[in-house]
This record gives C-alpha cells, sequence and structure tokens, in this order.
C-alpha cells in the first residue's frame, strides 16, 4: 500500500498565458511539422525541408525567450513555470498528469537542445541533399526535438519516462533510417534493446517512487522522499535502491559502462544525427536525470559512489578504446562515452555544476566535432576510414578550422570552452576529497588529447591517402553546412568564458544554486573559496600541463599543419611494442563478443529450448489426453447407435448423477 | 439520452442475428450483396453500441440498462442483460473489431461467402451475449455460441492443417465448459437448497451476494477458471492457440485474439471473483505465478518463432499473463490495467493479424525467413506494421504502455519482486517484436519476394480503412486512456470490495 500523504498543491500559476503558449509552442511546432513532413513530404522533393527546419528555427526563437525569462530576467521566481495541460491517467490513487515545467535547470538544457538542434536542422538540408529518403529524415529529426523537448519541460517522473522512450525511438528510426544496409537495421535494434535493459531498472525505481510517497510528481516527490528518509519511515538502503534503479535508466539512455555497447553502433546513422542525438543531446538525458533528481541522490552516498565509479570506469574505458578506432565517427562516439564518463564522474562526487556546465560545452563541441567529421566524409566520397584519408587541411580549409577549434576545446585548452568545464570538473573532485576521481580524470585528459589529435593528424595532415579517384573531386562542403560549423565553433570558444568565469562561482553557478541547493547544503559546507594562487592555481595548472603534453605527442606521431610530419614507422613500432594493449583495445575490450556469446548463442539455445518444451511436453501432454480419450473412445463404440434420442438420454443422465452425487457429497 | 423505451442491450446482441437470417435469404450468386449486407448489420450493431454511451453513467453501481424476462421459470432461468462499464468497453471492442473483420474478409474469402457472413455474424451475437448476460445459465448458452462458428470458420475458411487445429480448439474449449456447466448448475442447486427456492438461483445478481460453503467454492472457482483459463489463454493451457491461430483465416485470427480471448479475461472478473470470493484469495498465489511464468515464457518462445502468426499468438501468451496478473494481485490500479490491457491488446494484436493477413494475401507465406526489405517496396504497409509493432512493444504513448505499466505497478505494490520479474519482458518484447520487423521489413529485397513480382503491392484502400481505425484508436488510447479508466474504475471498485482486495482509492 503506499504510503499516502496528502501532497501540496504544487502548481504554481507564475508566468503568463503568453509564457504557456510558448512552452506549448515547443512541443507542438515539432510535432506538426513531423506529421505534416511524414504526411506530405514525399510530394516536397528537394524542399522536403521546408516544414521541419522553419519549424525548429521557431522553436529556437521561443525558446530563447524562455530561457531569457527563466535565467536572465528571473521573470517565474526560483520555483520556475510550472502548469498542467490535462491528466492523462486518472488510476483511482494513482494519477498522472501532463505537467510542465520550466526552471533554470530545463532553461540550460533548452540552451542546448534548441540551439545544437536548429543549426543540425539547417547543415542537414546540405548533408541530405542528394538521399531520396530526406523527407523521412526531416520528418523523424522533427519527432526527436519533439521527444527530446517533452523530455526537459515534464513536471513528474511518468511523462519524462514517455519523453525517454520516445527518443528512443527516434534514435532507432535515425540510426536505422538507410534500413537497406543489415549494419544499420542491427545498430538500430541494438540501441533500442539496450536502452530497454536500462529502461527496465527506470520503470521499476517510477512504480517504487509511487508506492513510497504516492505521487510522481518532481517537487512533491523531492520534498516527501528525503523527509521520509529523515523521519526513519523508510531505511536508507530503500532510498539507495531507487537511486539506483534510476541511474539504471540513466546507464542505458547515456551509454555509460556496462550499457555503452550501443553508442558506437550507433553511428550506422546519418552523421546530422550522430552530432545532435548522439552526441549533444539524447545522451545527455541520464546526466540530466541523475541531477534532476539532486534531491533524491544527496540523501544516498552509495547510489553516488556507483555514480562515480560508473562514470570514471566508463570515462576511462572509452578513451582506452577511441585511441585505436578507424573509423572517424567511432572516434568521436567513443569519446562522447568518454566524455559523459567526465559528467557521471562529476555527479558522482557532487559537483552538479559543474557536470551541467560540461555538458553543455560538450554539447556544443561535440556536435560541432560531429558536424565536421561529416563535412569530412562529405568531402572524401562518404568514406568514414581515416587511414583513407590525411592531407585535407588545405583541401576543405572551414571544416579543417572549426574541426581544430573543436579538437582544442575538447582536449582541455584555455581559454576554450571545455577548459572551464573540465578544470572545474577535475578541481572540485579533488576539493571535494575524491582524489582517485581527480587523478584518473587527470589520466584520461592526456588521453583525450591524445586520440583527439591523432583523428586530426591522420584526417587533415601528413601525406593523402585518399582514394585517387576520389582525390580530385575533394571539395568544401556548401554554406548550409559550413555556417551551422562556424556558428558552433563561437560557442566552443567562448561559452566556458562567458559562463564559467570567474571559476566556481560563474553565471551557470548562479543560474542553477536554486536547483541543486539542496545538494549544496548536503555535500558542500564549509568548501572553501576559489583560490587561483593556492591550490585552484595548482590542480588548474595540472591539467592545462597533462592536456598540452598530450597534444604534443600526438602531433609528433600524427603530424600538424605543415609544421610537424606524421612518423608512421615510429606509431607501427609502438603498436607491435604494446600488441596486448592494443588488441584489446582495437577489440572495444571485447564487450561485443561477450553479449554475443550472452544473449545470442546461449539465450537463443534457451529460447529454442523452451520452445521444444512447448511443443512436446506441454502440447504433447495435451494431446496424449486426446488420444487417450480416443483410444478409450474406441472400446465404447457400442454405445455410439447414432440415435440422438439415447445421446439426449445419456447428457440428461450425466448431469443427474452429476447433480445428486453433488447433493449428497457438497450440499451436506 | 432517451431511446424510446428500446430494449437496446437486446438489439445489440440480436441485430446481428437479424442480419444473419437476411443473409440467409440472399441468393448465392448475389456476392457483393452478401458482402454490405453483412458489413452494413455490423456497422448497425456498432452504432446502436455507441448509443450506449450517452445514457450511460459511470459512477453508478452496479448494472445499467438492464432488461429482464421470464425464460425457464420452474428453474428461476432467466433472460437478463445489463451493461456495467467493464462489459461496455468490451462490447464496443467487440463491434468494433467485428465489422474491420467483416471488411477484412471482403477480399480474402472466396469460397462459401454466404457460410461465412453468417458464421461472422452468429459469432457476433455469442460474443456481445456473454459480455452482457446476467443469468448464468444464458451466459452459459452465449458461451458455447461462440464456439460453433468459430468451429466453423477455421475448420472451413483456413488453411491446410484445419481440421486439426480446429477441433483441438473445440475439444480444449469444451472440456472447460463442460465443467463449468457442472459448476453452474452445483451452484444453482446449493442456492435452491439454502433459500428453499429457485427463484434467482441463476441470477448473478443474487448469487454474487451469496456466500457459498469454502469447498463448493474451491471447486466451483477451479471448473470456472479453467474455462476461462483455457479462453486467455493461461500457461499452461495455451498450446492450442498458436495451432488455431496458424489455421485460421486472418479475420478469424482477428476475433480470436481481439475478443474470444478476453471472454476468458472477462469472466474470470465478472464471475470467478464476485462468486467464489474465498476460492479465488486461495488460489491467487499460483495464478500469479503462472501468469508471470506465461509473460515471460510466451516471450521467450516467441523469439524463436519462424512464422509471423505464431509469434503474434505466443506475444498473446505473454500479453495475456499481464491481465492475469493484474486481475490476482487484487489491487486497484492492477486491476484497471488488467481491463485495460485485455481492450489494448484485442487493439493491437488484431492489428497485428491483419497487418500479418495483407502480407499472406499477396505472399501466401508467413515465413519470417523468406520475407525481407519490404519497407522499400511497400511503404506505407511497412509503416503500418512497424506503428502495431510499436505499439505492441508497450511504446508510451500509444495504448499498450498505459494497461501495461499499470499493472506493473499494482504489482510492485503487492511483490516488488513479482513486478521485477514481469517487467523482464519490456526488454524481451522489443527484442523479438524488432527481431521480426527488422527481418521482414528492413534489408534488401529477398529472393522469395522478388519472386512475387508485381503482386507485391501496397496497401490498397479497403486495407486502409480496416487498419487506419485502429491507428487512430491506439493513439487515442495512449494519450487518453481515461476514457476506458473512467469508465471501469466502478465495477473494479465493486470487484475488489467483494474479494476483499485492498481498496485505497478504488470507488470514486
Amino acid at each position: 500500500m503506499p504510503f499516502f500523504t496528502e501532497a501540496p498543491e504544487t502548481v504554481a500559476t507564475a508566468g503568463s498565458s503568453l509564457d504557456q503558449a510558448l512552452v506549448l509552442a515547443l512541443l507542438a511546432l515539432p510535432l506538426a511539422g513531423f506529421g505534416l513532413t511524414a504526411l506530405v513530404g514525399r510530394r516536397m522533393g528537394d524542399k522536403a525541408w521546408a516544414i521541419a527546419v522553419p519549424a525548429i528555427v521557431l522553436v529556437w526563437l521561443a525558446a530563447l525567450y524562455l530561457i531569457f525569462q527563466t535565467l536572465v530576467a528571473g521573470a517565474y521566481g526560483e520555483a520556475g513555470l510550472h502548469f498542467r495541460l490535462y491528466e492523462w491517467i486518472p488510476a483511482g490513487d494513482f494519477t498522472v498528469e501532463v505537467d510542465f515545467g520550466v526552471d533554470a535547470l530545463t532553461a540550460v538544457m533548452l540552451i542546448v537542445v534548441t540551439t545544437v538542434g536548429m543549426l543540425v536542422h539547417v547543415y542537414s538540408i546540405g548533408y541530405m541533399a542528394h538521399d531520396p529518403g530526406r523527407w523521412r529524415f526531416f520528418a523523424y529529426l522533427n519527432f526527436f526535438m519533439f521527444s527530446m523537448l517533452l523530455l526537459v519541460l515534464a513536471d513528474n517522473f511518468l511523462l519524462l519516462f514517455v519523453a525517454w522512450e520516445l527518443v528512443g525511438l527516434s534514435s532507432y528510426l535515425l540510426i536505422g533510417f538507410w534500413y537497406r544496409r543489415r549494419s544499420a537495421a542491427l545498430a538500430a535494434k541494438k540501441a533500442f534493446i539496450v536502452n530497454r535493459a536500462g529502461d527496465f531498472g527506470f520503470g521499476l525505481g517510477i512504480m517504487a517512487i509511487w508506492t513510497t510517497v504516492g505521487t510522481l510528481d518532481y517537487s512533491d516527490v523531492f520534498q516527501l522522499l528525503p523527509a521520509q528518509v529523515e523521519s526513519g519511515a523508510i531505511e536508507g538502503w530503500q532510498m539507495t535502491g531507487i537511486c539506483l534503479l534510476l541511474f539504471a535508466g540513466a546507464i542505458g539512455k547515456s551509454a555509460q559502462f556496462p550499457l555503452h555497447v550501443w553508442l558506437p553502433d550507433a553511428m550506422e546513422g546519418p552523421t546530422p544525427v550522430s552530432a545532435l542525438i548522439h552526441a549533444a543531446t539524447m545522451v545527455n538525458a541520464g546526466v540530466y536525470l541523475v541531477a534532476r533528481a539532486n534531491p533524491l541522490f544527496a540523501q544516498s552516498p552509495e547510489a553516488l559512489l556507483v555514480v562515480a565509479l560508473v562514470g570514471t570506469f566508463t570515462c576511462v574505458m572509452a578513451a582506452a578504446i577511441a585511441f585505436t578506432q578507424k573509423d572517424i565517427k567511432r572516434v568521436l562516439a567513443y569519446s562522447t562515452l568518454s566524455q559523459l564518463g567526465y559528467m557521471f564522474m562529476a555527479l558522482g562526487v557532487g559537483a552538479f555544476v559543474p557536470a551541467i556546465f560540461h555538458l553543455v560545452t560538450h554539447g556544443f563541441f561535440k556536435g560541432l566535432l560531429f558536424l565536421g567529421s561529416g563535412s569530412v566524409i562529405h568531402a572524401v566520397h562518404e568514406e568514414q576510414d581515416m587511414d583513407r584519408m590525411g592531407g585535407l587541411w588545405r583541401r576543405i580549409g572551414i571544416t579543417h578550422v572549426t574541426m581544430l577549434i573543436g579538437s582544442l576545446a575538447i582536449a582541455g585548452i584555455p581559454p576554450l570552452a571545455g577548459f572551464f568545464s573540465k578544470d572545474e570538473i577535475l578541481g572540485e573532485s579533488f576539493k571535494l576529497g575524491f582524489g582517485w576521481v581527480w587523478a584518473i580524470g587527470i589520466i584520461v585528459a592526456v588521453m583525450t588529447a591524445l586520440y583527439m589529435f591523432r583523428l586530426m593528424g591522420k584526417t587533415f595532415y601528413g601525406p593523402s591517402n585518399v582514394d585517387p579517384h576520389t582525390e580530385p573531386r575533394i571539395h568544401e562542403s556548401p554554406i548550409s553546412m559550413t555556417g551551422p560549423l562556424m556558428l558552433l565553433a563561437v560557442p566552443s570558444v567562448l561559452i566556458g568564458f562567458a559562463l564559467g568565469w570567474p571559476p566556481e562561482s560563474g553565471l551557470i553557478h548562479q543560474w542553477l544554486a536554486p536547483v541543486f541547493h539542496p545538494l549544496e547544503e548536503a555535500l558542500h559546507h564549509g568548501a572553501a573559496d576559489y583560490q587561483l594562487l593556492g591550490i585552484d592555481g595548482f590542480l588548474l595548472g595540472a591539467s592545462v600541463a597533462v592536456s598540452a603534453v598530450g597534444m604534443v605527442v600526438a602531433w609528433r606521431l600524427f603530424g600538424f599543419l605543415s609544421t610537424m610530419a606524421p612518423r608512421p614507422a615510429l606509431v607501427a613500432s609502438l603498436t607491435a611494442r604494446l600488441n596486448g594493449p592494443y588488441r584489446i583495445s582495437r577489440d572495444k575490450w571485447y564487450f561485443d563478443d561477450l553479449n554475443h556469446l550472452l544473449f545470442v548463442r546461449v539465450g537463443g539455445a534457451v529460447a529454442r529450448a523452451l520452445w521444444w518444451f512447448d511443443v512436446h511436453v506441454i502440447d504433447g501432454a495435451v494431446n496424449g489426453v486426446a488420444s487417450l480419450t480416443q483410444g478409450t473412445g474406441h472400446g465404447l463404440r457400442q454405445i455410439q447407435t447414432g440415435r440422438v434420442q439415447n445421446y439426449a438420454l445419456g447428457i440428461a443422465g450425466g448431469l443427474l448423477v452429476i447433480a445428486v452425487g453433488y447433493l449428497f457429497i457438497v450440499a451436506r | 439520452m432517451d431511446l424510446g423505451g428500446l430494449p437496446i442491450l437486446s438489439a445489440v446482441i440480436f441485430t446481428p442475428l437479424i442480419g444473419a437470417l437476411l443473409i440467409a435469404l440472399v441468393p448465392r450468386e448475389r456476392e457483393d450483396l452478401t458482402r454490405w449486407l453483412a458489413l452494413g448489420t455490423a456497422l448497425v450493431t456498432f452504432g446502436l453500441s455507441l448509443l450506449l454511451l450517452p445514457g450511460f453513467d459511470p459512477t453508478a453501481p452496479g448494472f445499467q440498462y438492464v432488461e429482464t424476462a421470464d425464460w425457464i421459470p420452474a428453474f428461476g432461468i432467466q433472460y437478463k442483460v445489463g451493461v456495467d462499464g467493464m462489459a461496455l468497453v468490451l462490447v464496443l471492442l467487440t463491434t468494433t473489431l467485428t465489422w474491420i473483420s467483416i471488411l477484412a474478409s471482403f477480399g480474402p474469402i472466396r469460397s462459401r461467402l454466404k457460410e461465412y457472413m453468417i458464421s461472422f455474424l452468429i459469432l457476433e451475437v455469442g460474443m456481445i451475449g456473454v459480455f452482457l448476460a446476467l443469468d448464468l445459465f444464458l451466459f452459459y448458452i452465449f458461451w458455447e455460441m461462440v464456439l460453433v462458428p468459430m468451429y466453423l470458420i477455421i475448420g472451413i475458411w483456413g488453411g491446410a492443417n484445419r481440421i486439426y487445429a480446429t477441433l483441438k480448439f473445440v475439444l480444449y474449449t469444451l472440456v472447460g465448459s463442460l465443467l463449468m456447466l457442472v459448476a453452474i448448475l452445483a451452484a444453482a442447486f446449493s442456492f435452491q437448497s439454502a433459500t428453499g427456492s429457485w427463484a434467482g438461483a441463476f441470477d448473478f445478481e443474487q448469487l454474487r451476494g451469496f456466500g457459498f460453503d469454502p469447498t463448493l467454492q474451491f471447486f466451483a472457482f477451479g471448473a470456472f477458471f479453467l474455462a476461462f483459463a483455457i479462453k486467455v489463454p493461461m500457461f499452461p493451457f495455451h498450446t492450442w492457440l498458436p495451432d488455431a491461430h496458424v489455421e485460421a483465416p486472418t479475420a478469424g485470427s482477428v476475433i480470436l485474439a481481439g475478443v474470444l480471448l478476453k471472454l476468458g479475461g472477462y469472466g474470470i472478473i465478472r464471475f470467478c471473483l464476485p462468486l467464489f470470493p474465498d476460492a479465488a484469495q486461495q488460489w491467487a498465489p499460483l495464478l500469479i505465478v503462472l501468469s508471470l511464468i506465461a509473460i515471460i515464457y510466451g516471450a521467450i518462445v516467441a523469439m524463436v518463432q519462424p512464422d509471423l502468426k505464431k509469434l503474434v499468438a505466443y506475444s498473446s501468451v505473454s500479453h495475456m499473463g499481464f491481465v492475469t496478473l493484474g486481475i490476482f494481485i487484487f489491487q486497484p490500479q492492477g486491476m484497471q490495467g488488467a481491463i485495460l490491457q485485455m481492450v489494448n491488446h484485442g487493439i493491437i494484436t488484431g492489428a497485428l493479424f491483419l497487418c500479418v493477413g495483407v502480407l499472406y494475401e499477396r505472399t501466401h507465406d508467413r515465413s519470417i525467413a523468406r520475407m525481407g526489405g519490404l519497407a522499400a517496396s511497400t511503404p506505407v504497409y511497412a509503416a503500418i506494421f512497424g506503428f502495431f509493432m510499436l505499439a505492441s512493444l508497450g511504446l508510451p504513448g500509444m495504448a499498450g504502455f498505459v494497461g501495461e505499466f499499470l499493472v506493473l505497478l499494482g504489482t510492485f505494490d503487492h511483490s516488488p519482486i513479482a513486478a521485477a520479474v514481469a517487467s523482464v519482458v519490456v526488454i524481451l518484447a522489443a527484442g523479438y517484436l524488432m527481431w521480426m520487423y527488422q527481418r521482414v521489413v528492413f534489408g534488401e529485397l529477398s529472393d522469395f519476394l522478388k519472386g512475387v513480382g508485381h503482386h507485391l503491392t501496397d496497401m490498397d484502400r479497403r486495407e486502409l480503412v480496416t487498419l487506419t481505425p485502429l491507428v487512430g484508436l491506439t493513439l487515442v488510447l495512449g494519450v487518453a486512456p481515461a476514457l476506458v479508466l473512467d469508465l471501469i474504475q466502478m465495477p473494479v471498485g465493486e470487484v475488489l470490495a467483494r474479494v476483499g482486495g485492498s481498496l485505497v482509492g478504488a470507488a470514486p
């Protein structure tokens, strides 16, 4: 039975009806764009984007207004804007409403989702221009925007879960966009099913929340559950259990160990999809979930430790794999895993604001890097193997410069965006007493610089390995593609400084303070001020120094501009000397092989065995009884006279016997 | 709404019978007239069933639109029909699926059309009668009445192995229902010997207030339940279902999955629990375990099915496991979820069988291994099939999700472990459905389908008319499940009050 507490009525009325209408427009526009494009897009030919892209530009404008109102003007107060559309599920004392909310955390998510989303839509006009299925592409892309916006606007756990599954569906549709390719169809299915494994836990977590406090509304849950822990109504382990079940969902969506296996395969989708869904927005949903549920995680140091462990492990593992992959998009995919690992690492140590900060900066520079890789792939005619690239930097200048900016940003070179957010994660980890997290984070910082400039070197510098037939036709992408690259390069340079200066009290901290208030109180009491000339300066210097070292080593090995030539012989001898680790990394730590063995081989055998059991044992018993009866029937054939009266007599007699027997035995 | 004294429930029940009689008078060679007369009858029945809605008060307890007439007064047997919210949604499901099935039969059924349509309309009489009967004897008559037309539909218009399948279906079901007849008589005798009168001895409303003695309850529950469990079908009584589905014509499968299985779930909630509440409590733990087995086992076995219809059949075993699970946890959200799941499963699985039928019409094959690459050659079909594939795996925003979630939520309240076991199906269902869809729809066009050549056309207008309403219903019930939930709140509260389940907030 739910421990039923009278929940306070929390649907505030802040914000005018205009603001509410704009929130609804954020959802209605992409949904309408999806519907219209799905219905008439095929007949729109070259102009298949003509509904979908303007819809998202309008969404972006509406979102800017809401972001401004929330973060700058403070029009909705600390709690934010909340309102109800209708009652979705009325089932006795279990009711779920379609409630929306815009607070500081949602607004920060909106910055990334709508900006990158808008730019990716524009980019796709050029990228998908020659694909006959582009109408489908734009329809799906709009559907994704609807689902993702629902995810950040939802004001209760079940509505969040709905959006959670719908972004998964969008991801499935877009990974499998080129469905004729078997690998694409398999990757789409794998992404959905692996995510479902995470949602298995997430769903149970939601049920556990409801049976404990009798509501699923964020604000009520965040008040009632911690209160129950404090009053002793529920045990600490139950709180930890709820947090870990929710975290299972986060592991799936954000592709953390051990559910990370779907994301690299998801690169089968068109590159704009990789940029938008599998780098900048959807994969952040797990980080968002943990951040959103911070009042719950604040009650469970054990759950936070698990978050930190999973994040840290994924961070190292993925970086180690990124180092040996040949496919340019796979390198970026493992890099995304690793960077998401940083975010979970930060959440786990209690550095929630830095985690969201890194989510924002990563959204921009990783979106840039993926779109850049798409431009590269476009230039060399759909080639993704970096061994067949090289020397492209003079040929596709805009793509090269913007990707270089992205690489410097992810490597953590000041004053670009990644530097500020990564430094805050590492610095806070150290100061909050997680020396081991800091140490691993520093190691991954070196690895990040190494694998990113390996990618840059193999793609852009040194001699060209491009197919001779393609070589003369290498060309820079059209403005609809380079434009978004340039526009994404701006925040990749500036947004770290803009939001993160001065360190630990920049704009992002001011914005998010109300959201993480309970957590800060629980974890950060008595934290020292930022000391540029003390411990903080040292930590900062250390992380910059190691990144610079990693970068320079990569330049020496793989080349840089015209100043440094690549040294393939040295790379080859290093690879040979480190053959064992190299192979483990190249084969992705054998997770895919393990899964294949476990689920395809063993699982398939179990399923076939059960089917045999069904046909031969269960149905065999049924048919056995039938033939036994038939045999008896043969023996009793004599009384089959074929006269209906006799049968009627028999039936009546039988009923009589039963009735009389009953009267004597039971009714007595 | 004033119906002008029209006995509306009898009108809904017997309109198809009138249609069947009219069709019997149509000359055999007027095939089009037969088709349109059948469809017209089904649509009129559907329209009449919609007329029940405006005057129905979902907050009123008990039955509405009740009609009573003496039938065999010597034994207190009456013609008594009435409707509550649960029966109402299931009647609407029946009348909807029947006209869709008849329309879907326009193309495929070419031989003995007259007999086919008559069988189908009589089948509808039986199905609606089962949901509306309030006299146990009347209920039994309708219950058996369903069997005969279905026996013919599979046995005459079915596939190669139809005789085996239909005999198995009928004999299996008969075994269950004969035991139920014995239990009905036993209950009536017991009532008669206690009250000294036959009056009301078969009247459900009288009997449900009568506390039967524990021994009778135990055995009568078992007999009723066996009949219903075979219909559901509940593990381990499910093996007739894959055979029947594989051999049945498309429309037969739609009705079999869409309505006939629900007769079982309905019977349990309507009769087993209120009449024999103590026995229900005794049996519940075993039945919960069997439901959990059905949910997981059905999904795992579905994974390796080579035949599209068998795959959907085993998925039904899994999905219907949620219905019995939701019933026997005796918890308000669980039981509302169970009823909602019956409606959703009827719509979604009915639609999936229609989709398989569309493919079968063109290829005369259902083997998954021979298919492939339909997305490029028949995009509309691929989209609609994909839509119902997603609905079947419980995607939120579509009908399947809410019912399943409510059952899981109720189960979690009762036993988190049981909920965790049942939840595994969210992974398994995604597995078998998406794997099937990938093999049939994605990839390059298979050699087999290339051989089909120009017969492999996209869906025609008639097929779209059968499937589009189901697309709409799937979305509407996903976004606004309140349409069903508001109707079944009261019946669920009443049943749980009888069975002594937890009742917090069940009644409005």
